[in-house]
């Protein structure tokens, strides 16, 4: 059985094969050997090459949260980040949320000269207000954002272009 | 005693009043917003009632919507919590106004205090040293004069501020405007206050803040330090008592300046008297008073021994303390960490989302108030803080060990926090020397990452495990001892 998920920027891989009892595992070129010792809902207690370890796990749409030893760890779906990921949309500079937030004030139009540095956008949450800057100079080709709106984390709110 | 107590707020700090006035045999009244509906200071409660939508400018701020809610629910006494309305003078006016008590100090007290300004002069004439500065300023010129006269660095904030809102620091004269107006458009949100204060702003400083506890018949005690400069954007991550850093000469004197601070505004109930420590020269100025229960109020009550959240609401009920300052003493050292919903490796920027799994540490002196469980929603209508941790050791560090187990034992899945990042300044060498100065966690953790940015082979494994359902795990029927074959395992629809 092959497994693929994406990390971050990369992608990992595992193998699994019965063995015995449990599985052998590959990740990397190395092989380890796993148990399962317990299987409760969210939680998995596995012998791992001998030592034993209880990993807490959960699932949000189609990512993978996984928790052991004060670590969490999140994995999607193999190369689904990257695609959503890009700076640069058609030649233009896209400008994203850095937080999710609600908008609370829009200080340019579409079509408007903008400085390097210049304040597009003010975004609110949890009672923190932080600045989006502009961080090229160029002309405002869209604006996707609206005074009052809620937005995500690296939801696209200004495309600057030339 | 109190009947019945109204506590004007949400989250863990709600959790943890409820809980005093359940142990206390006084029944309790939450108030929830529509997006706390089923949040758990409302599930804890005895009873809870709807004040407004989400937007706590349309819910936990609304004076009106507070007191029509414990007007309807028949309480004698409303306990605001921290932040929100709890240093709203108008608001503990209102209270006593309708005939019930504010379980905090007199509206006169939060009023003295709440004006920075107001109450630098205050403290300068009880004696207390304050921060060389400038206050209650509005106009840019004024602004700029005064700031050429303290000289660069400098610290703007809010005349009327608290928890960083409205603070920034500024280097030179040409930041100046644009910080001052950053500064009072936050200012302005956050208060409906735009006045600003100017203050010498020492680097490497170190924030300890006195706790003091005063009841109606005139007696004042502190309950010693807590040292408080583990911090990112001006807010707390890390509190602990006693400070590393305090000798029991500097310890008594800034003591002794918190109740003259607390006696000369006739303070009674709990309240924190912030003290900045220049670890160049020991001197020390007074930087604000919080005329409110603190965050980091456990780590007192784990070396002290006494339940400040009861006795703020004994004190208003009348009760005397039965302890005088000499009776007082801390036995061995106590370190919280907050668990924020933020990112550290994004500027600590607040995150949303949902909590998927939250399981908490336990174990001998380990304590977690908390204002969420597994299930609940993280949303950007309030403070991201989940959870506090604080664990309590016989000296500081077994209390860094104690807390670093507990962190390690956390589990929470759902939501970006700052977990990891606690458990990183903990095994910092400087805060294991106890050498931390306010600006240290942004001069030292700056561009951090999680520890490791690899993923370990076992965890991989783990998610595969995970994924792998029972039946499709189990194809080889010939195998006898496949554990997919035990009887009592459990199936997928089932």
């Amino acid at each position: 059985m092959y497994f693929r998920y994406q990390f971050g920027q990369q992608t990992a891989e595992v193998t699994l094969e019965r063995s015995g009892e449990g599985f052998r595992a590959l990740v990397g070129g190395v092989a380890y050997a796993v148990e399962v010792l317990d299987r409760q809902p969210g939680e998995i207690s596995l012998r791992f090459n001998g030592r034993p370890l209880t990993f807490y796990w959960a699932q949000d749409g189609s990512r993978k949260w996984l928790s052991q030893g004060g670590c969490t760890y999140w994995l999607d779906p193999p190369a689904q980040r990257a695609s959503q990921l890009g700076s640069e949309v058609d030649g233009s500079t896209a400008i994203r949320a850095p937080m999710p937030a609600q908008v609370r004030a829009v200080q340019v139009a579409p079509g408007d000269p903008v400085q390097r540095g210049q304040v597009l956008l003010l975004l609110e949450a949890m009672k923190m207000e932080i600045q989006v800057k502009s961080p090229a100079a160029g002309r405002v080709n869209r604006l996707l954002a609206a005074a009052g709106q809620t937005v995500d984390r690296d939801q696209l709110l200004v495309e600057i272009g030339e | 005693m109190f009947n019945k107590v109204l506590v004007a707020n949400r989250g863990e700090i709600a959790v943890r009043i409820i809980r005093a006035c359940r142990e206390l045999g006084i029944a309790s009244v939450a108030v929830y917003s529509d997006a706390d509906r089923r949040a758990l200071h409302v599930r804890l409660a005895d009873e809870a009632v709807n004040i407004g939508p989400a937007p706590a400018s349309e819910s936990y701020l609304v004076l009106d919507h507070i007191l029509q809610a414990a007007a309807a629910a028949g309480v004698e006494a409303i306990h605001p919590g921290y932040g929100f309305l709890a240093e709203n003078a108008a608001f503990a006016r209102a209270v006593q106004q309708a005939g019930l008590v504010f379980i905090g100090p007199s509206p006169e007290a939060i009023e003295a205090m709440g004006d920075k300004g107001q109450a630098r002069a205050w403290m300068q004439a009880a004696g207390v040293p304050v921060v060389p500065g400038y206050q209650g300023l509005d106009d840019p010129a004024a602004l700029e004069a005064a700031a050429a006269q303290i000289g660069f660095p400098l610290l703007i904030k809010a005349a009327a501020g608290g928890g960083g809102k409205g603070m920034r620091v500024v280097y030179q004269t040409d930041e100046m405007a644009e910080a001052a107006a950053a500064a009072r458009r936050e200012a302005l949100h956050a208060f409906g206050d735009g006045r600003l204060i100017l203050e010498r702003y020492i680097p490497h400083a170190r924030h300890i803040e006195f706790q003091v506890l005063g009841d109606q018949q005139g007696n004042l005690v502190h309950l010693f330090e807590r040292e408080c400069s583990v911090q990112r954007r001006h807010q707390k991550i890390i509190e602990e008592t006693p400070s590393p850093y305090l000798n029991e000469t500097l310890r008594a004197e800034m003591g002794a300046a918190a109740t003259a601070a607390a006696r000369s505004v006739g303070y009674t109930n709990a309240g924190t008297v912030e003290f900045i420590v220049d670890p160049q020269t020991g001197e020390f100025f007074f930087l604000e008073m919080n005329t409110r229960l603190q965050v980091e109020h456990p780590v007192t009550e784990w070396t002290v021994g006494i339940d400040l959240v009861q006795w703020q609401i004994r004190i208003a009920a009348g009760e005397t303390m039965p302890f005088k300052q000499s009776d007082l003493f801390q036995r061995g050292h106590a370190i919280e960490c907050r668990l924020y919903a933020e990112d550290p490796a994004n500027n600590f920027l607040p995150a949303t989302g949902p909590l998927l799994t939250f399981i908490e540490p336990s174990g001998p002196g380990v304590r977690v108030d908390n204002g969420y469980t597994s299930g609940d929603q993280i949303t950007i209508h309030y403070d991201p803080l989940i959870a506090k941790v604080t664990a309590w050791g016989e000296d500081r560090p077994a209390a860094i060990r104690r807390m670093t187990a507990a962190l390690r034992e956390t589990v929470l899945m759902g939501v970006t926090h700052n977990g990891q990042f606690l458990q990183d300044v903990l095994s910092a060498p400087q805060f294991i020397a106890g050498e931390v100065y306010t600006t240290w966690v942004e001069e030292h953790f700056n561009g951090w990452q999680p520890p490791q940015c690899g993923l370990p082979p076992e965890v991989l494994v783990a998610a595969a495990l995970a994924q792998l359902t029972p039946q499709s795990a189990a194809p080889d029927e010939h195998d006898p001892y496949s554990p997919w074959r035990t009887p009592n395992g459990y199936r997928v629809g089932q």
